[in-house]
């Protein structure tokens, strides 16, 4: 078992806009952000979608869209936490990401392809390492940093691994999360795939088409739990454990037993010191591919049985952010335990048969848990699951 | 805590193609090869004997070269690969070549351009997602993205994970490959100081104890591991007096006194600034201590795999001296990697 780690920050930058207030409220009310793209170009897409975050969130137009999002949602992370310049200093730095500065290159790319195009600056903001090296640089963070790139999973990866670093000792608080933009590769991407439901997307839905895209930030601030309490921060929620397993079967499908999603699951829960039975509710990865909820439901019967547990998708309302995706489904799955308060899966009308739980259709429920798993799964068979205990 | 054994080592560059003994013939004859080829791209004759038809149809450039790496490293381990066996993938750049394919196709032709086969490539993990699956790695799978300094990170976490018993076996070590587009910009944007190459570099790490249990030829031990963040802007090299705060870090975990030190590798890869900023920090964390110093830029060029060459290389160094070597990494923007092998 590993030493309790408290979750003592949140900040986010949702579909719903910037703050963890709209997003909650959002998540709450059941409202759903899925609407016609405007950022890219769909013309000639089966898919024409996507939960775009709206204008607001500010910062220098000189910075890529997603290090916007990752400065606002970090900056109010470490505010929540009441976390100073000094301490910052030894804080560690994690970050899960997959797109980068991707959106802006690819407009440089383009425009190349039509004429002959100097490379602007922007392009050194390319890679996913440019958001850590942003919100250190700006944020003073001088602990151990890195960017983990997990595919879908990578924003839930960052917390395992900043998690490890503060209960290893390494560093006595970590800022960690996940943060996209939506770009033309992963549209048009998902788009080949015939991943994308035309309409907005009905996780567990007996008719869903697929999923819909979505993009954001999330950040939370972590540290252990006694040197939290001893500086009389406010504590969320504690993470209590986290699983990380590979599939090693196949690059884009999962394992269609859920073999490696369970694995992750029981890994966490060993992790937390948890049994099946003490927890009650579960943010699930939830992308309303036919495919992979029907795994997710089987991965996720054979380690807590049939029907008791509650599962939602908060993707069918904020569309799958990808690498924050994590992150801000495990805010929401902190907030949960806080609120006492279950987000819906809105869209849910029929529920498909061969998902044998109650995926809380439409409306959010009022039910208090002591403890909620967050699954993240991505391409390449990287499963993460995270454990959240109430505080 | 667990103690972390090196057990094997992969390469695939076009320097060197092998596992340790390769790596072992590259340093010995060193000094003469160096800037006999320029490292640059790996030669498809290297690539074509490593792979059958289906491989090489199936998996992209930079897939095969981290998966060929990672077969040599396992090889050269004698390890069999199980549930516990983990990834751990460093990369700068990650299959670009791929993304860019993959647009082009959609600039050509439209919607109907766009290949769904070429689309996971477009996602860094795309590497360690194949190698897992090549070496039945079903544990711990990372792809940790960082400028120049990405392998030695991977390298330092996995080590971390292994002495803190998350992960029972982990090939850690990068990959990159050179893309014409990449380089253009780079250039561009004065972005070309490096001496940028392309290959895959792996080691294999286990406990120690375990390693010794099956009989597994030990080639030195990861005494200690660090990661810090130097102040630094993004893409820029800091205040050359700064606290090498890894490397103190490092060596206190390694219980290994500066004065200690045998030898210490450096990138050393052509960045002028970022390289005597490197140095600097070297020297303030050693004090009026002068270790050896080596660079293995001039045989293999800047990539993700060349850490795992690096930290070959410095556990053959400290077998062969009886000291601790570092292996030390700095980034622009101010990732600095810090690893102390011991030999066996």
């Amino acid at each position: 078992m590993t030493p309790p780690v408290a979750v003592t920050g949140l900040g986010v930058v949702s579909p719903f806009g910037a703050g963890v207030k709209a997003y909650w409220d959002g998540l709450a009310a059941g409202a759903c952000a899925i609407r016609p793209a405007t950022l890219i170009e769909t013309e000639g897409f089966r898919c024409r979608l996507a939960a775009e975050v709206p204008d607001g969130v500010g910062g220098s137009v000189r910075r890529s869209r997603a290090d916007r999002f990752a400065l606002a949602a970090a900056r109010e992370a470490l505010d929540d936490a009441g976390v100073g310049r000094r301490e910052r200093a030894e804080a560690a730095l994690v970050v899960g990401a997959v797109g980068g500065g991707m959106l802006e290159a690819e407009a440089w790319y383009w425009e190349r392809h039509r004429r002959p195009t100097r490379a602007p600056a922007v392009l050194r903001s390319t890679f996913p390492s440019s958001h850590a090296e942003a919100l250190g640089s700006v944020l003073g963070l001088g602990g151990p940093r890195e960017t983990c790139v997990a595919a879908c999973s990578s924003g839930a990866a960052a917390l395992a691994l900043a998690a490890d670093l503060v209960a290893d000792g390494v560093a006595p608080l970590a800022l960690a999360g996940g943060v996209d933009a939506l770009t033309r590769i992963c549209f048009m991407g998902f788009n080949a795939l015939k991943l994308l439901d035309p309409d907005p997307c009905r996780p567990f839905d007996r008719a869903r088409r697929g999923m819909s895209i979505g993009e954001g930030a999330a950040f939370l601030v972590l540290e252990r739990a006694d040197r939290a309490r001893a500086r009389g921060a406010r504590v969320w929620a504690e993470l209590a454990g986290a699983g990380m397993t590979t599939d090693a079967y196949h690059v884009t499908a999962p394992h269609p037993d859920g073999e490696g999603m369970s694995r992750a699951m029981r890994g966490a829960l060993d992790a937390a010191g948890v049994s099946p039975s003490a927890v009650g509710y579960a943010n699930a990865h939830g992308t309303a591919t036919p495919q992979n909820d029907r795994i997710e439901a089987r991965a996720i019967r054979a380690v807590f049985g049939e029907g008791r547990l509650l599962v939602s998708s908060s993707k069918s309302m904020i569309g799958h952010t990808m690498a924050a995706a994590g992150a801000l489904e495990a805010v929401a799955t902190v907030l949960a335990l806080v609120r006492e308060l279950i987000p819906p899966t809105v869209h849910l009308e029929a529920p498909d048969p061969d998902v044998a739980f109650d995926c809380v259709p439409c409306t959010a429920r009022e039910v208090a848990v002591e403890h909620a798993i967050s699954n993240s799964f991505g391409f390449g068979g990287q499963n993460v699951t995270l454990v959240f205990r109430r505080a | 805590m667990r103690r972390v054994a090196v057990t094997g080592v992969g390469v695939l560059t076009g320097a060197v193609a092998g596992g340790a003994d390769a790596v072992r013939g590259l340093l010995a004859e060193g000094a003469a090869r160096a800037g006999a080829r320029a490292p640059g791209e790996i030669p498809a004759s290297t690539l074509t004997a490593l792979f059958d038809d289906d491989d090489a149809r199936r998996l992209s450039r930079a897939c095969q070269l981290a998966v060929g790496a990672a077969r040599l490293a396992v090889g050269d381990a004698g390890l069999v690969p199980g549930a516990d066996l983990g990834v751990v993938v460093g990369t700068e750049f990650g299959d670009l070549r791929s993304t860019i394919e993959f647009v082009d196709g959609y600039l050509g032709r439209g919607p109907g351009g766009l290949s769904a086969l070429l689309f996971p490539n477009t996602v860094m993990n795309t590497m360690a997602a194949t190698t897992a699956i090549a070496v039945r790695a079903r544990g711990l799978s990372l792809t940790l993205n960082a400028p120049t300094v990405a392998g030695e990170l991977a390298v330092a976490r996995a080590a971390s994970a292994v002495r803190a018993g998350r992960v029972e076996a982990v090939l850690a070590g990068g990959v990159d490959q050179l893309d014409p587009v990449l380089l253009e910009a780079l250039a561009e944007l004065g972005d070309g100081g490096d001496a940028r190459s392309e290959g895959a570099g792996f080691v294999v790490l286990e406990p120690l104890e375990i390693a010794r249990a099956r009989g597994a030829r030990i080639l030195g031990e990861i005494v200690g591991s660090a990661w810090r963040a130097l102040a630094a802007r993004p893409h820029g090299v800091g205040r050359r007096a700064a606290r090498a705060s890894a490397i103190d870090a490092a060596l206190g975990q390694a219980r290994v006194a500066p004065a200690a030190v045998g030898s210490v590798q450096v990138s050393g890869a052509g960045d002028v600034a970022r390289d005597r900023w490197e140095r600097t920090l070297v020297e303030r964390a050693l004090g009026t201590h002068r270790p050896r110093v080596g660079m293995l830029a001039p045989l293999l060029g800047r990539h993700s795999g060349v850490a795992a060459v690096a930290v070959a290389a410095a556990a053959m160094d400290a077998t062969a001296s009886g000291a601790p070597a570092l292996v030390n990494a700095v980034a622009r923007g101010g990732t600095h990697v810090c690893l102390v092998v011991a030999g066996p």
